[in-house]
């Protein structure tokens, strides 16, 4: 053992964590070769540096959320084991309510007359508690599963499953998430911290509104049945699986696993392939997509562009673009202005020439026919699905 | 509580999270005081001294750890099971920071706030601020073993039963953050040198 160099080791020996038989060998070994002895300097040197880092307190008030979190959870197991009243179904607990003294107060109604009116008082409430109740029931909603902790709908917290309803509020908290069965189109799980509310659901629309949080959506519908409002865009669903985020700024991120997802605001549109990731900034709207396996440097650059005003990092758009970035520099296309959109059909062109009847004037000038072609032709390279051609055809039966 | 301190540390641990199954709340909160200084210095760390990160970090490490201590067996030390749910806590914590990122709002190095210093000698306390700073910088696979290794003391076996690697791994990351620290920081060693000599 350790004929060669001892170099993956000398971390291990300066630690005390190698055999006594090992570490010998080692300070053999170091004693003869200078090369390793330079190392092991170093080593020494990083575990001295390394030592340095004092522990730090963490603050006091760090007890009182997690005890306050706590407390909601160890209510919500009980409300659960026991049957409270909070979770008995709707109409049971109205009956109960109705059926309870104290409706009628505590004295009770002595006399026949005020009988009568107690009998009128109760039909009345009996009517207006049915009415509710019919409402409610025919109130369009869909079911939501708790998957971990305590999470709410409209404040009230849920047992394992609970029933979302047209304009209520999903909210989970740091130790919560749920599952949404989104209609019988899809599911959406719900992460920690997650406000979400049930904005429309019908034949031809399903809606959330997603003000903070993180969700996973699931989707197998025709294109353009599902959507999802944040503060800074619309993400409208086209037959696909992807994580959309958003932070207490109203930014949001959409990260596409399968399928398309259009990011809407306006007239601007960002079309985000599977692989693909778009940034969303409130006032500005849905930025350029990427691919996630760009370089940092590449999608630093983008942002700057979108959001910044940073004409110069175009020059990093254009000299860093691969075969699969013209996703991005297709987009910027409609996005640049005159000058800049001359030097992105250049190196768009370079990259992937377009298809015959597709002309550079036309390009320049944004004429939809010839940049949806031209899309047509480089959808092959941002995705890696067998059929984007029929994916293609899929999606124009619906639009 | 007195009745904890009677115990052996296993023994006492043991009652503890038995305590917490049940719900205990005092349990949960000997728990959280045993070992809230540890995790919330690796989150720190690991988020450059960004304390507000550090704190939201710290507390859902222990909520989870509360709501699923039912499921802890035993199997692995409990140590093992704490440190893993706050390296995991951090790296999900700067997945998620890191696509925020791209807004232009890298990840600013702070200086965490010490601890009064414990006759740190001065080279050694002049030098922290550095290697808080080279150590933020890390990437995150080299900067969970050496926040392991530097704030929990574990071993290296320890170690990769949390990070889920084996030993080899382990020594090789902290290899390579050991040399990270000394390429960017050789021109301390004069002055910690000096230090050793004079302590």
């Amino acid at each position: 053992m350790f004929t060669k160099h001892v170099k993956k080791h000398l971390s291990a020996y300066a630690h005390g964590e190698l055999t006594t038989e090992e570490a010998e060998r080692v300070a053999g070994h170091l004693r003869a070769c200078a090369n390793c002895r330079a190392e092991f300097d170093q080593i020494k040197l990083g575990v001295r540096l390394a030592e340095c880092l004092p522990s730090v307190s963490a603050p006091e008030r760090l007890w009182e959320g997690i005890e306050s979190a706590l407390v909601r959870e160890q209510s919500h197991s009980k409300q659960r084991g026991s049957q409270a009243p909070s979770h008995e179904p709707a109409r049971a607990r109205s009956e109960r309510l109705f059926r309870s003294e104290k409706i009628f107060g505590a004295r009770g109604f002595p006399s026949r007359r005020r009988s009568l009116a107690a009998f009128a008082l109760a039909c009345l409430a009996l009517a207006a508690c049915g009415a509710l109740l019919f409402m409610r029931a025919s109130q369009p909603s869909w079911q939501v599963a708790r998957l971990e902790g305590a999470p709410r709908i409209d404040s009230d917290q849920i047992g394992d499953r609970g029933r979302l309803a047209v304009g209520e509020w999903l909210e989970t908290d740091a130790a919560s998430r749920a599952e949404i069965a989104v209609a019988n189109i899809g599911q959406v799980e719900v992460d920690p911290n997650t406000r979400v509310r049930l904005v429309a659901t019908r034949v031809n629309e399903h809606r959330l509104e997603l003000a903070r949080g993180t969700l996973h959506a699931r989707i197998w519908a025709p294109p353009r049945l599902f959507f999802v409002n944040t503060p800074s865009a619309v993400a409208a669903d086209l037959g696909c699986a992807y994580t959309l985020e958003v932070d207490d700024a109203g930014r949001g991120l959409l990260h596409v696993t399968a399928g398309y997802v259009a990011l809407e605001d306006g007239a601007r549109e960002s079309v985000v392939p599977a692989g693909a990731a778009c940034l969303t900034k409130p006032g500005a709207g849905p930025g350029t997509p990427f691919f996630e396996d760009a370089p940092d440097a590449y999608v630093a650059a983008l942002a700057r562009y979108d959001f910044a005003g940073d004409r110069a990092a175009l020059d990093t758009l254009l000299d860093g673009a691969r075969t699969r970035d013209t996703l991005t520099l297709w987009h910027l296309l409609s996005r640049a202005n005159n000058t800049d959109r001359a030097r992105v059909y250049e190196r768009l062109a370079a990259i992937a020439p377009p298809p015959e009847g597709v002309t550079r004037e036309g390009v320049l000038r944004l004429d939809r026919t010839m940049l949806d072609a031209w899309k047509d032709r480089l959808e092959s390279d941002w995705t890696d699905e067998s059929f984007p051609a029929v994916r293609r055809a899929w999606r124009k039966l619906f639009e | 509580m007195e009745s904890y301190a009677a115990m052996g540390e296993g023994e006492a641990r043991e009652t503890v999270i038995e305590a917490c199954r049940r719900g205990d709340r005092d349990a949960f909160r000997l728990l959280f005081e045993k070992h809230k200084d540890r995790v919330y210095s690796i989150a720190l760390y690991f988020f450059g001294g960004d304390e507000a990160t550090a704190c939201d970090v710290t507390q859902a490490v222990f909520l989870k750890l509360f709501t699923r201590i039912a499921q802890f067996q035993g199997e692995s030390e409990f140590a093992t099971w704490l440190y893993r749910l706050t390296t995991n806590a951090c790296v999900d914590e700067l997945r998620r920071r890191r696509r925020f990122l791209q807004f232009g709002e890298g990840m600013e190095v702070r200086e965490p706030r010490d601890k009064p210093s414990h006759d740190e000698a001065l080279a050694r306390a002049e030098a922290a601020g550095e290697v808080k700073r080279a150590v933020a910088m890390l990437r995150p696979k080299l900067r969970v073993v050496m926040l392991l290794k530097y704030f929990e003391e574990l071993s290296y076996e320890e170690i990769a039963a949390v990070v889920g690697c084996s030993k080899g791994t382990v020594a090789s990351r902290l290899n390579r953050g050991h040399k990270i620290l000394a390429r960017k920081l050789g021109h301390l060693r004069p002055s910690l040198m000096r230090a050793e000599q004079e302590g």
